[in-house]
């Protein structure tokens, strides 16, 4: 089995906000509803970094834990998904969640919050695979096709990597050591790269 | 010739020079430059956590805190509410409960001294039983619905799994959600009606309490409320106003509330509420089961003579003689209509 995680590389993320874009789009996710967003940080200063961020499927998953009605569960290979007929909409994932996966559809009277969204890893949810109910409430699954989600496959910098962590632990490895790493500069700074580990 | 030796002696000379100057009292010469560089991926990943507080970037999302990368204060959430608020919230209603059974076993039932007189008096205008019985039922229903959506996970999935719990907590929250606004209108309409009479009267209120409300023996003097009840009324006044202002922030996150923001208010909401249901229980047990004739009180909105001549005898000496005692039965009181009108006027 494997253990699926989602590596954002910020030497590559150019903020192009593609991911967003695609996800949006494979899912059919209502307006308001980000399943991915781009965060930059320090934006135009030195030192500007930006990174993808998505639900990270915890292995202990903080909206699992504080969920009133137990509707999260992790499937074999470390998905976190939910049931969106037991969730309740009462916000609290999205309270307890560091990375702000959790998304609220506003529904009904006084903009009210609907049913918990959140990205499933392409993953789909508790229905049939493929079946029309699991594409309304959760989007497309591509995993069950065999295909890895669709942020991370159409990243054009392939900052984004999803998939076994293994895999991509071994990938950013290379990346590493490719970059020059030193022992003094763990591989990130271009500037001081003299001295060679 | 000459020269070159010349040079590699003062070189020599001046190493010896260096390796004196490299004694420990002295500074060490810089390292090179490469090495004092500060790794930016530390930084980066700093800003990342979060570590020197919170460092917002910018996102092309626009909903609240989409500019945050990580949210620290989450993870202190989480462990308030599934360490600290959800076992003692259990705990303290469990408490509450046995201190009550214990006291229902020590003392029983309390009766009337000299039993009933059969003389009604007028306690609680129409408009009074209204807004205490609105508020009542509010605050049971939004009590229930909060603990069902607190501790139904631990105690009502076992029970009807979890699909069947969820259909519990959809309920539980609609009614609470709705409910909480209209508490709001309810607890200020109570508060307008009653406030009246539970302003404290310091001497008063201290030596009932000393006498500890005269429920473990002899009678405490009162007036028309006994500091216990003003106590709730306070209690319930300003815990109340915490958990509506708290409830509102909650109820209405369309705002941009920020995270951090709704963790705060859901402290104050939920350590408020537990503290006015515990006293609750209280306030109910001793308005309906621990003493005889009272429950009647707020049901009809007049207490027998007797029962006012034990628990709020200066109340009594006041009301006595005035014309608001009239009715002599409670089928006459629930028909008499005009003359509870005219009560209500000079309340």
């Amino acid at each position: 089995m494997a253990t699926m995680k989602f590596y954002c590389d910020a030497e590559r993320c150019i903020e192009c906000n593609a991911c967003v874009t695609a996800c949006k789009n494979e899912h059919d996710i209502p307006w308001g509803v980000n399943r991915r967003r781009v965060v930059t940080i320090k934006d135009g200063e030195q030192g500007e970094r930006s990174l993808s961020v998505a639900c990270m499927h915890c292995s202990d998953a903080p909206c699992a834990a504080v969920c009133p009605v137990d509707c999260f569960y992790t499937t074999g290979d470390g998905i976190v998904l939910h049931d969106k007929d037991i969730c309740i909409g009462c916000g609290y994932c999205f309270y307890a969640c560091p990375f702000g996966a959790p998304q609220f559809p506003e529904s009904s009277a006084f903009s009210s919050r609907g049913k918990m969204d959140k990205c499933t890893f392409c993953a789909g949810g508790p229905e049939d695979d493929h079946s029309s109910e699991e594409y309304k409430k959760y989007g497309r699954n591509r995993l069950s096709e065999g295909k890895l989600p669709l942020c991370a496959e159409m990243c054009s910098t392939k900052a984004l990597l999803a998939g076994d962590a293994d895999v991509l632990s071994d990938i950013y490895r290379k990346r590493i050591i490719n970059r020059g790493a030193s022992a003094f500069d763990w591989g990130v700074n271009f500037n001081n790269t003299k001295i060679q580990g | 010739m000459r020269i070159h030796t010349l040079i590699m002696m003062v070189c020599l000379v001046l190493s010896v020079f260096q390796v004196q100057a490299a004694d420990p009292s002295v500074d060490p010469p810089p390292p090179p430059e490469s090495l004092l560089s500060i790794n930016p991926g530390s930084e980066l990943w700093r800003e990342v956590r979060q570590r020197d507080g919170v460092v917002e970037g910018i996102s092309q999302v626009k909903s609240p805190g989409a500019n945050v990368l990580v949210n620290v204060s989450g993870q202190s959430w989480r462990e308030y509410r599934m360490q600290e608020l959800v076992p003692i919230a259990g705990a303290a209603i469990l408490i509450v409960l046995v201190i009550i059974a214990i006291f229902r076993l020590l003392r029983g039932r309390i009766m009337l001294e000299n039993g009933r007189s059969g003389v009604k008096i007028l306690r609680f205008t129409t408009s009074q039983r209204a807004a205490h019985w609105t508020t009542a039922i509010l605050f049971v229903t939004l009590g229930l619905t909060g603990l069902i959506l607190l501790l139904g996970r631990k105690f009502l999935i076992p029970l009807f799994g979890a699909e069947g719990f969820s259909n519990i907590a959809v309920a539980a929250k609609f009614l609470h959600d709705y409910l909480g606004p209209v508490f709001m209108l309810a607890l200020t309409w109570l508060f307008v009606l009653f406030v009246r009479d539970n302003i404290p009267s310091p001497k008063l209120d201290l030596q009932w309490l000393l006498k500890g409300g005269g429920l473990f023996g002899k009678h405490a003097s009162a007036g028309r409320y006994n500091a216990g009840e003003k106590l709730w009324f306070w209690l319930a006044t300003i815990v109340g106003l915490a958990v509506i202002i708290s409830g509102m922030v909650l109820d209405f996150p369309i705002f941009g509330q920020a995270r951090a923001t709704m963790e705060f208010y859901h402290w104050v909401h939920s350590v408020s509420a537990i503290i006015l249901i515990v006293v609750s229980f209280g306030h109910i047990y001793m308005g309906t089961a621990a003493l005889e004739a009272t429950f009647e009180v707020m049901k009809t909105g007049y207490c027998d003579a007797n029962w006012a001549k034990e628990h709020h005898d200066l109340w009594y000496e006041k009301v006595k003689d005035s014309n608001e005692s009239a009715p002599q039965s409670q089928a006459q009181a629930n028909t008499d209509t005009g003359q509870r009108e005219s009560a209500d006027s000079a309340y």
